[in-house]
């Protein structure tokens, strides 16, 4: 029960700080996606019904606070949720550059899923300073990835021990 | 031999259903909104904090606006007479609430010209994603507002209501790539769809080469599309490039309004009338 709450808590602190408090002072790649992360997190780290009702709640964080059509994101967030879980059963070794690898692959995955979407349906113009800063936004919420997962985990094994 | 392969990768399949959806309710969004009364509790949970922090925000202003008149005060008050600098105490602690009441009378003169139901709302959060512009406003279904329904100031427009739950509303800014709009070039009376680019840019479509389109011509909605007020300011004309091949004109607009410094809207209370599909206009 205690993981369920901390990551609803993060997930919840996160994305009200970026949405409602830092956007439109902060650039929105400085801010990470807090919520994908629990949802990796919740994959990665949390096995059976737990990792999936822990990854419920960030997916409909993700849901309301990105403007995206209806239900599209709640759903790929779900779907993140069983990557990383899979990725979590069969490759997933407990370590920095792994935790990395995995968190930006998703995030450059999902990205780069949505702007295809975006480009073929003819909207998005994808510019290379777009791109560098979506870069620098797939670089830094990784990097936190590693950092949270890390203290997280070994909290986790420290209250179990 | 097939149930033990798929209950050993079940998650996997999982993932490309849930892919597969997400990607139908992306390109083809339902005419229904499957998440609505999920995205209803989520904006709830969020309800306390947009208004906490809208309300810190403007504590946080008026301290400061006090403390500088506190410190005036201080270095005036060896001058001036008592009540004299009490009164520009209160002068330079109330500047704020000019400010604020000069937009928002701007506003409300505004929305007189308009001759259309308005209603004010306040700009309380962004889209932080990488791929939409949008901003959500504290004004929601309770208050009249329907998805489709434009967003303007005096200044020219801002967007298009998307989304709406109780006591707020998302607002797709006319940057982002699914805003789309009938627009038409003040000096020449050239018609043209506006889409959005991003950043603070969009590009108008359609327009033939023989069109007399040059930097620096204003660009107005043309209210054929019933999805803005007729005349309202879209921009005006940063480039016109003329491809080789190509049946159509590359045109770029900047957007009139600075959409990261709009803190209060308009939104007009009229249904569009063309029918707004949510999600994909």
């Amino acid at each position: 029960m205690r993981p369920l709450l901390v990551l609803l808590a993060l997930s919840f602190a996160g994305t009200a700080a970026n949405v409602w408090l830092l956007s439109g002072v902060v650039p929105w790649f400085l801010l990470p996606d807090v919520s994908f992360l629990v949802i990796v997190y919740a994959g990665l780290f949390l096995s059976g019904p737990l990792g999936f009702v822990a990854a419920l709640p960030p997916a409909l964080f993700r849901e309301v606070t990105i403007l995206g059509p209806p239900g599209s994101f709640f759903l790929a967030s779900l779907a993140v949720y069983f990557a990383a879980s899979e990725i979590g059963r069969r490759l997933f070794l407990r370590s920095e550059i792994f935790i990395l690898l995995i968190v930006a692959g998703l995030l450059a995955a999902e990205s780069a899923s949505v702007t295809l979407l975006l480009v073929l349906e003819g909207g998005q113009s994808v510019s290379a300073l777009w791109g560098a800063e979506e870069a620098v936004r797939i670089s830094w919420t990784a990097l936190l990835g590693v950092f949270l997962f890390v203290d997280l985990s070994s909290r986790w094994q420290r209250i179990q021990e | 031999m097939v149930k033990a392969f798929f209950q050993k990768w079940w998650r996997l399949f999982l993932v490309a259903a849930l892919l597969v959806a997400a990607i139908q309710f992306f390109v083809r969004p339902p005419g229904f909104s499957p998440d609505h009364g999920m995205g209803e509790i989520g904006t709830s949970v969020f309800r306390p904090v947009y208004k906490a922090v809208d309300f810190l925000r403007r504590g946080i202003s008026s301290v400061w606006s006090g403390y500088i008149g506190l410190v005036n005060v201080s270095r005036d008050n060896a001058e001036l007479r008592k009540d004299l600098a009490a009164l520009q105490e209160k002068l330079k602690e109330s500047r704020d609430a000019v400010l604020e009441n000069q937009r928002l009378e701007e506003l409300l003169r505004f929305s007189k010209t308009l001759e259309k139901r308005t209603i004010g709302a306040r700009i309380v959060g962004h889209d932080v994603s990488p791929w939409f512009q949008g901003v959500f406003i504290d004004a929601g279904s309770g208050m009249g507002v329907e998805p489709g329904m434009a967003v303007l100031i005096p200044g020219g427009a801002v967007g298009r209501v998307h989304r709406t739950f109780s006591g707020l509303s998302e607002v797709i800014l006319l940057t982002d790539s699914r805003f789309a709009a009938d627009v038409i070039v003040e000096r020449t009376r050239v018609r043209a769809i506006a889409e959005g680019m991003g950043g603070d840019l969009c590009r108008l479509k359609y327009v033939s080469p023989t069109q007399d389109v040059v930097p620096g011509d204003r660009v107005l909605f043309s209210g054929f599309d019933g999805s803005m007020p007729k005349g309202t300011l879209l921009g005006t004309v940063a480039s016109v490039d003329r491809p080789r091949e190509g049946l159509f004109l590359i045109i770029r607009v900047v957007s009139a309004v600075n959409l990261l410094s709009v803190e209060e809207v308009l939104v007009v209370l009229s249904r569009p009338a063309i029918p707004f599909r949510q999600g994909k206009p």
